[in-house]
């Protein structure tokens, strides 16, 4: 053993240490729903049992968005509004990656058209029929190599309880020259080479589960740029790539007129348990707890919890504002992190150059089918700057605050990762593998 | 009593020094093991960004020229042999090489309007089986120099087309690669020939690479639900095999015939009654999506047809006129996707079922028997029969717990109206009347490794009939891993048991391989 080695052991001892102070929030933002103030207890309704919508039983009989004061369950149809990818037509570069912790990046840019086959919105969704396609997502890769000029075809379906289909998914290979229709993603099931799975992508239906109001909080941050990354160029509409100071990058966007004066974000915390009756047998995710914007019932943080209990998974976000015509609702996931804890994977996921979108009905009917794969046709280029270029330039591992509704939350890391959490918290980027030298 | 006191010493003496060293042990290589994890982070960290071609050629490339875009790669994969094997048949096994090749490979697109493209692929090939190992057994590079090196210009530009789009049309003219199809293998992948040298141990995989693209006119309408894709091929490409003394030559080949190839006869471009044409229709209807094609094409392998006799040193020989002859194909193909719930073990289960069938009419097949009485006799026949065949799969993919996936895909091959000393048959079955293959394919990514690494499995066993009965195994096992964004490995293990010498997979019980492949692409 070196001295180098010793010092390095010492000073993560000493981090260890002196962890709990950074482990927990400098002071107490969050508040159980017992100390809610008379003012928050106005906009929440405890009602258990509220009427039934009469053409589909199992969603609430008050008109979508519904009004305050608001049910646990109200709010859970609310969040179901801000899925990862929009429910709203839009073209967009998706640019993510995935992170090891031994510093080995993987990363892809994928050139996405989405289309609705029904009405946009969570509403739209809701009120389409059951086993039918709801939307189509056309992808074409541009990043990495291997992949370039590789495509994909995505039809989600409105699902329920016998129709539990979530989509069809096509692919076509460049290299193999093919379309072949592939089976749906499991959906509790991480991607190959990534944190997400098909329901972080796609969204919860949420009817699939019981929610619960556990109180409120204020966050001041989610997704956290590393020191070594001060620039972000950005492909925004009518400017053309632009480089950003990754410091103004906010949670709700530039121009949201709830941040507190200390810049934080009100949130309610949601408590989501999956239904057994609805999820997939041995669905892995036993529960989330969610962190709502109080104003928009926007998802700035998301945890997952397994079978046992602990988590396993916390997805962040920055929110956009990009769609005028949907008003409040057209808040849109403009950057994602989501750390999958056992694996200590950190993966991201841009939307670059994001843009609401009409096609005609010319170019639905061509654009939008399996076959406009096999034509090779970029549509239309939406180029990205976005990549991360180093692997310390990646974003960092969100903060657990293990203090919050510890009741709920079972946050434990294995001494490993810990280690190299609390490196990073030190360096103020990701430090990489055991010993964390580099 | 001392003697034990001595003895007892002695063992804690022992016990000390074992924990000493073992503590030692396990300190050195705890140590060892950290250095050689932070080593190993060091290298993917290096790597992550190792990027040549995209940083010194494509982004000055396409910074200067915005409407382009230029990616290629380099690969090398090579297979060695387990054993040299020595005299197989007409195969001289001394080497221990079965490939070494090395590939280079352009593109460039240009968008010259809205809707208008030009794209050029240029690639060389380099095998150094024939220069770079001892040995005599292979030499089939004098004959054919492509064996070893692309070296001229059919070979080396690789595709070269222009395209235009409409909403409602895609018209692309000019040397391209048209894959029909869906499943692991060829079944209505039937437009473009192919290179073969690696005959029995070519995938599906390796057709991108493999595939000879031709000249042809393509135009593809869209409307609703349908798609209507019309071809009009001008120039032929014939299908590649492995001669006499390359690495994959079939040992059943003989090694010399006193038979005569007096003339060949291939289809002309500059004669309009040599092209090929083709139509395929495709629909989507919800989860099923379905099509047919139809081709009027050349076979793509030539038959000898008997044009005469001749006395040899008093010994009447056969001459041949070496020619492709016209095949109508008939195809289908559809696939049907759907999730079963409730499934003991596994739950939820995402399937997809695939079926692609081929009906070939007119299929010319050398006929042993009609060659044996123009030989013996000096009957008049053209040796050979006009068969039809049919080549057919059912796939079901299943995507498993833990990223698995699973695949069964049960293909046949049938000869109709066969009968005995017909040789092989374009679409039907392998020496025999039937053939079934079963595929089996397992592939999953390794959690440990974040998905960097993952292995498959793949099972080709071969049953035939009415005659030949089990026809032997081919195994594949691969290892892939990702060093980085652009830089990829494969590792193979190629098996080769059962069946008889003369048999599909059989004739190469001496050709089990390792292999390995390492790619950069920018």
């Amino acid at each position: 053993m070196n001295f180098r080695r010793l010092s390095v052991n010492g000073l993560l001892i000493t981090l260890l240490i002196s962890a709990k102070a950074s482990f927990s929030e400098p002071q107490k933002t969050w508040k159980a729903l017992i100390d809610l103030s008379p003012q928050e207890l106005e906009l929440y309704d405890p009602s258990l049992n509220t009427p039934r919508d009469a053409s589909i039983p199992y969603i609430p009989a008050e008109k979508y968005p519904f009004s305050a004061p608001y049910t646990a369950e109200e709010m859970g149809y609310r969040y179901a509004e801000f899925p990862h990818i929009n429910r709203w037509a839009n073209t967009m570069n998706d640019v993510f990656g995935v992170v090891t912790p031994s510093g080995y990046i993987n990363q892809g840019a994928w050139i996405t058209y989405t289309s609705l086959e029904g009405e946009p919105g969570f509403e739209g969704y809701m009120r389409h029929k059951p086993g039918e396609i709801y939307a189509k997502w056309m992808i074409w890769q541009t990043f990495p190599p291997d992949g370039q000029g590789g495509q994909q075809f995505w039809t989600p379906y409105r699902s329920d309880k016998n129709f539990r289909t979530k989509l069809d998914f096509y692919i076509y290979s460049k290299g193999l020259r093919r379309i072949r229709r592939m089976p749906e993603p499991r959906r509790d099931q991480r991607f190959p080479d990534n944190a997400q799975t098909i329901d972080d992508v796609m969204g919860r239906d949420p009817w699939e589960f019981k929610w619960e109001v556990l109180g409120t909080d204020v966050l001041y941050e989610t997704v956290r740029f590393p020191n070594t990354r001060p620039n972000m160029v950005l492909n925004l509409d009518g400017e053309g790539f632009t480089a950003k100071p990754t410091e103004s990058l906010k949670m709700m966007g530039e121009n949201f007129e709830h941040y507190r004066p200390d810049g934080g974000v009100d949130c309610w915390v949601l408590k989501a348990t999956a239904d057994p009756e609805w999820v997939p047998d041995g669905y892995a995710e036993k529960y989330l707890v969610i962190w709502l914007e109080k104003n928009t019932f926007y998802p700035l943080r998301t945890e997952k919890y397994g079978l046992d209990d602990r988590l396993i998974m916390v997805d962040e976000r920055l929110a956009r504002f990009e769609n005028a015509a949907r008003k409040e609702l057209g808040y849109s996931a403009y950057l994602s992190v989501y750390w999958n804890l056992d694996h200590d994977l950190i993966s991201y996921s841009f939307h670059d150059g994001l843009k609401p979108r009409v096609w005609t009905k010319e170019e639905k009917q061509s654009i939008f089918t399996a076959e406009f794969m096999r034509r090779e046709w970029m549509y239309e280029m939406v180029k990205t700057q976005a990549l991360v270029e180093k692997p310390d330039q990646f974003f960092l591992r969100s903060k657990l605050y293990p203090n919050k509704f510890p009741e709920h939350r079972n946050v434990v890391l294995s001494a490993e990762i810990q280690k190299r959490y609390q490196a990073q918290e030190a360096a103020g980027k990701l430090i990489f593998e055991s010993t964390g030298t580099e | 009593m001392r003697g034990e006191t001595v003895s007892k010493k002695n063992k804690t003496k022992l016990l000390v020094l074992t924990s000493f060293f073992f503590g030692i042990c396990l300190i050195s290589n705890e140590v060892f093991s950290n250095t050689f994890k932070d080593n190993l982070s060091k290298i993917d960290r290096k790597l992550a960004t190792f990027d040549p071609g995209g940083k010194y050629l494509k982004q000055p490339f396409e910074k200067k020229i915005p409407k382009a875009q230029i990616s290629g790669f380099l690969k090398n994969w090579s297979d060695f042999l387990l054993e040299e094997n020595g005299v197989i048949g007409s195969h001289n096994q001394n080497n221990r090489f079965l490939q070494l090749q090395n590939l280079a490979e352009v593109e460039v697109d240009y968008n010259i309007a809205q809707g208008i493209d030009v794209k050029a692929i240029a690639h060389m090939l380099y095998d150094g089986v024939y220069d770079w190992q001892g040995g005599t057994g292979l030499s089939a590079d004098s004959s054919d120099r492509s064996a070893e090196l692309y070296h001229d210009g059919e070979r080396v530009l690789r595709e070269l087309y222009i395209s235009y789009r409409k909403s409602w049309l895609d018209f692309r003219i000019g040397k391209q690669q048209l894959a029909w199809g869906k499943m692991d293998g060829q079944f209505i992948d039937i437009v473009n020939g192919m290179d073969r040298r690696e005959f029995v141990q070519l995938e599906s995989d390796d057709y991108e690479i493999r595939r000879l693209p031709t000249w042809m006119a393509n135009s593809t309408f869209y409307f609703g639900k349908n798609t209507l894709q019309l071809l009009y091929v001008f120039d032929f490409e014939q299908d590649r095999l492995p001669g006499l003394h390359s690495p994959w030559a079939s040992p059943l080949l003989p090694a010399s015939s006193s038979d005569l190839i007096t003339r060949s006869k291939r289809p002309q471009a500059n004669n309009f009654s040599d092209h090929e044409y083709g139509i395929r229709l495709d629909r989507t209807s919800g989860a099923l999506s379905y099509g047919f094609v139809y081709m009027y094409a050349w076979d793509k392998n030539p038959i000898n047809k008997i044009i005469g006799t001749t006395f040899v040193n008093g010994d009447r020989v056969l001459n041949f006129e070496s020619r492709h002859e016209r095949i109508h194909h008939l195809g289908f193909t559809a696939d049907y996707a759907t999730t079963f719930s409730g499934i003991p073990l596994v739950g939820s289960l995402p399937t997809v079922f695939r079926v692609e069938a081929l009906y070939s009419n007119g299929v010319r097949v050398t006929d042993a028997r009609k060659q044996r009485a123009a030989r013996n006799s000096g009957i008049f026949s053209d040796g050979i029969s006009r068969h039809d065949t049919v080549r057919a799969a059912v796939a079901i993919e299943l995507a498993l717990p833990q990223r698995t996936t699973f695949m069964f895909q049960p293909s046949w091959y049938q000869t109709l109206n066969h009968k005995e000393g017909l040789g092989p048959a374009f679409g039907g079955g392998l020496s025999d009347e039937w053939s079934f293959i079963p595929v089996l394919y397992l592939t999953r990514p390794f959690a440990f490794s974040k998905d960097r690494m993952s292995a498959d499995l793949t099972l080709y066993p071969v049953i035939s009939g009415s005659d030949t009965g089990w026809g032997g195994i081919k195994t594949k096992f691969g290892i892939n891993y990702k060093f980085s964004n652009f830089i990829k490995g494969r590792l193979t293990l190629n098996r080769y048991d059962g069946g008889s010498d003369s048999d599909f997979y059989g004739q190469y019980n001496n050709w089990d391989n390792i292999g390995w492949e390492l790619s950069y692409e920018f």
